[in-house]
């Protein structure tokens, strides 16, 4: 249990070999695209799921960062590890769809309450799983959580994609680990006053 | 060892030390936390004809790239560039002020200049590709050379009254700033080879970057050692830069060239 917490183990396991197929894909290599695709658009999804509300904009959001890696696939140099390469990319698509989405929010509808995801969240998974928890982070606790036990990157490689220090990283992990465990703990205090009642 | 502690081992990354191991096996509400966070059960998987178009989208017309080159050779290339510039300005301006500073503020102050641009220069190559490891944050190390500079430029000049002040710096910004624009042109063409992911951060970064070329043009050209005149005028000159390459940054960043990318691998 507690090796499975540090580690990481499957995540980095299925994407042992994509620096490989990162070189085969900039070599032009038609079976690249779709070994990438199939290796990371899953945990890209979930990255995405994690911070908008909703599945088609998560949707659209994955096959834009798509397209950007391709753009601009020429700047990953061979040899270097290619999740923070793919996460930083994808995280500034992130933040350009939040803009966007929130420029046609503010232009064309007028909503009363606005859909969120901790509330969503919660409706298709009753117990604290992942996506429930980490819904109640701030917004960069919960990208930093995101990549370290969905992405499956270490703490220097999430440094990398947010452009941040490890130490910033390593103390984003900490508050949302103490957050998470002070929501937890008020959730059971709740049960069990509950189940008093 | 508590929850606490347990929580900032969890936080460092590495293998847990045994406290927290055995706190661990004690404790039902870090057990609960432990499992949560690793209920790693894909939620919605994406769809396998999503996939498929995506990767159909990427493998259509696929042709092999050049990855970019090393970041030793954008160093370079930039280093190349502020110094040919500066060479030129000095050239054409003179270079009034190694004479009139004494030696001790002229190490310095081209020290200073000298730290800066090395700085700013390997973390522009750092933006220049995704994911690289910044040793300092892109966002605040503009802030921060400017601060330090300030500080450089009030220990080492005085700080005295000129009579026709503004009218001084004045020549001294309309001759720095200039320097900074054709500065910036090489820089933006060598930033094009990589991808930016915020041009925001970036745009400042190279304005700043490119101001600086025509500061420290004024540092050797310009004789006034007043210590608010080299504030205003000289460091203001690439203040200017910087705040015109966030602007531009900030401009490109809200007007995005193709407003739904995502349409193009459904098309293709």
């Amino acid at each position: 249990m507690v090796a499975s917490l540090q580690e990481n183990v499957g995540p980095r396991q299925s994407f042992a070999n994509l620096d490989h197929w990162m070189e085969r894909y900039q070599q032009a290599d038609p079976e690249a695209p779709a070994a990438l695709v199939g290796a990371l658009s899953p945990p890209l999804l979930r990255f995405f799921r994690s911070q908008v509300a909703t599945r088609e904009q998560a949707n659209d959001l994955l096959q834009e960062a798509w397209l950007r890696i391709h753009r601009v696939r020429h700047t990953y140099r061979p040899g270097e590890p290619v999740l923070p390469w793919i996460y930083a990319i994808a995280r500034r698509v992130r933040v350009d769809g939040y803009r966007r989405t929130r420029r046609i929010m503010l232009h064309e509808i007028t909503m009363e309450v606005l859909p969120e995801v901790a509330a969503q969240a919660e409706a298709r998974n009753p117990g604290p799983t992942f996506d429930t928890l980490v819904a109640s982070l701030p917004e960069a606790q919960r990208e930093v959580v995101t990549m370290l036990k969905v992405g499956g990157l270490t703490l220097d490689e999430v440094a990398c994609a947010t452009s941040s220090t490890v130490g910033a990283v390593k103390q984003k992990a900490h508050r949302a680990y103490e957050r998470l465990r002070k929501l937890l703990q008020i959730q059971a205090e709740e049960r069990v006053s509950g189940a008093a009642q | 060892m508590n929850c606490k502690g347990t929580a900032r081992a969890l936080s460092e990354g590495s293998r847990l030390p045994l406290q927290a191991q055995d706190h661990l096996r004690i404790c039902g509400r870090c057990q609960e936390l432990e499992r949560s966070l690793n209920s790693s059960a894909p939620v919605d998987p994406p769809s396998p004809a999503t996939l498929r178009q995506i990767a159909d989208g990427m493998a259509t017309g696929l042709r092999p790239v050049h990855p970019v080159a090393p970041a030793r050779y954008f160093f370079g290339a930039f280093v190349g560039i502020f110094v040919s510039i500066v060479a030129l300005g000095v050239y054409r301006m003179g270079a009034l002020a190694i004479g009139v500073m004494t030696p001790r503020q002229t190490a310095a102050i081209l020290s200073a200049l000298a730290i800066s641009t090395g700085l700013l220069t390997y973390s522009l190559v750092n933006q220049m590709v995704p994911g690289s490891h910044h040793r300092i944050s892109p966002r605040l190390l503009p802030v921060g050379i400017t601060i330090s500079l300030t500080i450089v430029i009030a220990v080492l000049f005085q700080f005295q009254h000129e009579r026709n002040f503004w009218g001084n710096a004045w020549v001294c910004i309309r001759a720095g700033a200039p320097i900074g624009v054709l500065a910036a042109l090489p820089f933006w063409l060598m930033l094009r080879r990589g991808a930016i992911l915020s041009p925001g951060m970036t745009g400042a970064a190279t304005g700043l970057l490119a101001g600086l070329v025509g500061t420290s043009v004024l540092e050797i050209h310009c004789p006034n050692l007043d210590a608010w005149h080299i504030l205003v005028s000289h460091l203001g000159a690439a203040m200017l830069c910087a705040l015109a390459g966030l602007v531009i940054g900030l401009a490109a960043e809200s007007t995005p060239l193709t407003p739904n990318l995502s349409v193009d691998f459904k098309e293709t």
